[in-house]
């Protein structure tokens, strides 16, 4: 009972593994104890056993996947990315740069000239076409401004704006609440299930008045 | 068989030529700084490898790693101060960078299936290069308890597994270790032996 109090710990054993594994003599107690006790003994060649196993192993491991050939391969690669440490990086010439040196300068400032004089005719027209349809628009009746409008955007608007459109009081605010009837209530049978899901802004501000008139 | 294992110059002799490249650097001697750097990967390249591919288990990525911690050491050599040997100072940078590969392959893992392409490529080079006398049965049971060790050391908590790696496979002693993870020597001997009693309990005492 009190030789098996004197045994040593697993720790003291990993430490003595340590010891003599980095070449350092390992603490003079516990070597005389290792080399009198057959218990710790078994158990330090155990250890010993496991780590060089494990050692083993994973050498052999390594000595596999790095062959020489990879090894050499992988100094080669080393080598070249070396070579591009601590010089500057190289600039790329930009493509006009390179184009602009295979045309002759005359042709290149007539290129420029044809370029300014296509916007500035460009500009002309446009704003010509503009004044001409901004005076039709204006001397037309509001009735038919509108018809103009739905005309023009054509398949985009809905059966029930268009309809609501044409045969309409001819007031803007009717049509601009049929507008927001027609977004507010999708007609599209496959988007019904979406909007049962979804607050309508109608509700929320008929629950805010109705909770403004509560507390008046 | 750890120093027969280490085919690298003794750790003063590093210190000496990094120092020397570093010289260099600073008085633009490029080429001649890249040479003997040269030197250098080729003394440290293979226990390089060693550390990541245990570390990543995978060589085209521990290839890769490798790489990039010689190419940072020479891109910030001038920042390099002797008061810590060149193998720590270079450990510390790779076990770093293999570290980061780490983290990010379990991000990636997170979002997208792992590959199973890569670790039986691995493995089946390793076979493939055990000789041509190894029998295939002699083959399958390597690899399996190859990939029993590997997996019980992936099991083991982070702190643990660094510690365990660098001086297992690294051959680095526990100072060395401290002085890389800026841990205390007596933490990293305490982390040693909790990994090592891990492994044991994993492995059923015997790998």
């Amino acid at each position: 009972m009190t030789r098996r109090a004197h045994h040593l710990h697993d720790d003291r054993l990993f430490e003595c593994y340590l010891s003599e594994r980095v070449g350092e003599p390992i603490d003079p107690p516990a070597a005389e104890h290792l080399a009198d006790c057959d218990g710790c003994g078994a158990r330090y060649r155990e250890l010993l056993r496991l780590m060089d196993a494990l050692r083993r192993e994973a050498d052999a491991d390594t000595h596999a996947v790095f062959t020489p050939e990879r090894l050499r391969a992988q100094h080669q690669q080393i080598v070249r990315r070396l070579a591009h440490v601590g010089r500057p990086a190289r600039i790329i010439d930009f493509p006009i740069q390179v184009v602009s040196r295979h045309m002759g300068a005359a042709g290149a400032r007539g290129i420029t000239r044809w370029v300014y004089a296509a916007a500035a005719a460009g500009l002309v027209v446009g704003v010509g076409l503009g004044a001409v349809y901004q005076s039709e628009w204006a001397s037309m009746p509001t009735g038919h401004r509108r018809t103009a409008a739905v005309r023009q955007l054509g398949p985009h608007v809905t059966p029930v704006a268009a309809t609501s459109m044409s045969a309409g009081d001819g007031t803007e605010d009717a049509f601009l609440s049929d507008l927001d009837v027609a977004l507010e209530q999708p007609h599209t049978r496959t988007l019904q299930a979406f909007d049962a899901l979804t607050p309508h802004v109608r509700d929320i501000s008929g629950g805010r008045e109705k909770g403004e008139g509560n507390r008046d | 068989m750890a120093a027969s294992s280490r085919r690298h110059l003794p750790v003063s002799e590093d210190t000496r030529l990094a120092t020397e490249i570093r010289g260099l650097v600073e008085r633009g001697e490029m080429d001649e700084a890249r040479d003997r750097f040269s030197g250098l990967v080729e003394a440290h390249q293979y226990r390089a490898s060693r550390i990541a591919y245990q570390y990543l288990r995978d060589a085209a990525e521990a290839d890769e790693a490798v790489q990039d911690a010689f190419v940072k050491v020479f891109a910030h050599i001038t920042q390099y101060r002797e008061a810590w040997p060149f193998e720590v100072w270079f450990t510390r940078i790779l076990i770093n960078g293999c570290l980061d590969r780490r983290k990010s392959r379990a991000r990636r893992e997170r979002w997208f299936v792992p590959s199973e392409e890569s670790a039986p490529a691995d493995e089946q080079r390793a076979s493939a290069t055990l000789g041509a006398e190894a029998n295939p049965e002699a083959q399958v049971l390597a690899r399996e308890r190859r990939a029993h060790i590997a997996a019980a050391v992936d099991r083991l908590e982070g702190r643990q597994r660094t510690v365990f790696m660098l001086c297992h496979y690294g051959d680095c002693t526990p100072r060395e270790i401290a002085a890389m993870t800026g841990l205390n020597e007596s933490t990293v001997r305490v982390h040693l032996f909790r990994a090592a009693r891990k492994l044991r309990g994993l492995l059923g005492g015997k790998p």
